[in-house]
């Protein structure tokens, strides 16, 4: 028989390994929504940068896709098996997230096509580093480094910055997101 | 007076077991993601495996995913009743009616 020190060690360690496979279940996930939004992201810069005239039909079709993309995401998984079968809170972020940034960009500022490609990813990946504060630095290190880059895109590069914003924002999505399968 | 389960009781095996009770019933993990969470090495892990398998704790699948072996380990519901009866002589331990 064991002592309550060495049964309190053995509890500790099983905490310990649960909270590992929460962190490692939440990482599945979000390297799957990183890698969906990178891919997107990626083509509605591209699109943006060869055909301005047919971004205004890109990014609403790239963040249609997207929210739809991680709705089927949560939903198909299985370590979300034991979720609710659709949890509209989820919806209901993005209707928030998506109605502040548009208060912000259409009505208390008027943003230009560069001031908008530099706003909505610095603003998607401010939530993106504040929920790395609980879930895992991962999401921190991601959301700096794309913040520090779309900055510096925004203040150094000219034309090219959609292009610029096509690898920064949609390929650190992409890398993240692969990156997080490796953590 | 409940007894610690002596095949759950060892670190690895604990650890094992652990993992596969967090999650939903009948639901695996792959030998390579178990082998992540535990920090053992291939050998180590597949001989504490072998040990729960033999105890019908856990069951192991054999697939190929492509080209690819792939192994995934589930708790039956006689490992995830042990797990339980387990944890809970270690809770009694602590709450010293054991020990």
């Amino acid at each position: 028989m064991i002592d309550s020190k060495q049964a309190a060690e053995a509890l500790a360690d099983i905490d310990d390994i649960v909270q590992r496979l929460r962190q490692s279940q939440l990482y599945e996930l979000a390297s799957l929504a990183a890698l969906w939004w990178g891919v997107l992201v990626f083509a509605g810069n591209f699109v943006t940068w060869l055909w301005p005239i047919y971004a205004v039909y890109a990014w609403p079709a790239v963040d249609i896709l997207g929210v739809g993309g991680l709705v089927a995401i949560r939903l198909l998984t299985p370590s979300q098996a034991r979720a609710a079968a659709f949890d509209i809170r989820l919806v209901l972020v993005f209707v928030l997230f998506f109605a502040f940034g548009y208060i912000c960009t259409s009505v208390l500022g008027h943003f230009g096509p560069r001031e908008l490609g530099a706003f909505w990813p610095i603003y998607f990946m401010l939530f993106y580093t504040l929920a790395g504060l609980w879930f895992g630095h991962a999401f921190i290190a991601i959301g700096l480094g794309i913040t520090a880059l779309t900055l510096i895109g925004f203040f150094t590069i000219g034309e090219a910055f959609p292009l610029w914003m096509a690898f920064v924002n949609g390929g650190g999505l992409i890398l993240g997101g692969l990156w997080m399968r490796r953590i | 007076m409940a007894e610690l389960d002596d095949i759950i009781h060892q670190p690895l095996r604990l650890k094992i077991m652990a993992a596969l009770n967090a999650l939903p019933v009948a639901s695996g993990l792959e030998f390579a993601r178990l082998k992540k969470l535990t920090g053992a090495t291939d050998g180590n892990l597949g001989a504490h495996i072998e040990t729960l398998a033999k105890a019908g704790y856990v069951s192991v699948e054999k697939a190929f995913v492509g080209k690819k072996p792939q192994t995934t380990v589930t708790a039956t519901p006689a490992g995830r009743g042990a797990f339980a009866r387990h944890v809970a002589t270690l809770q009694e331990i602590i709450a010293g009616r054991q020990g």
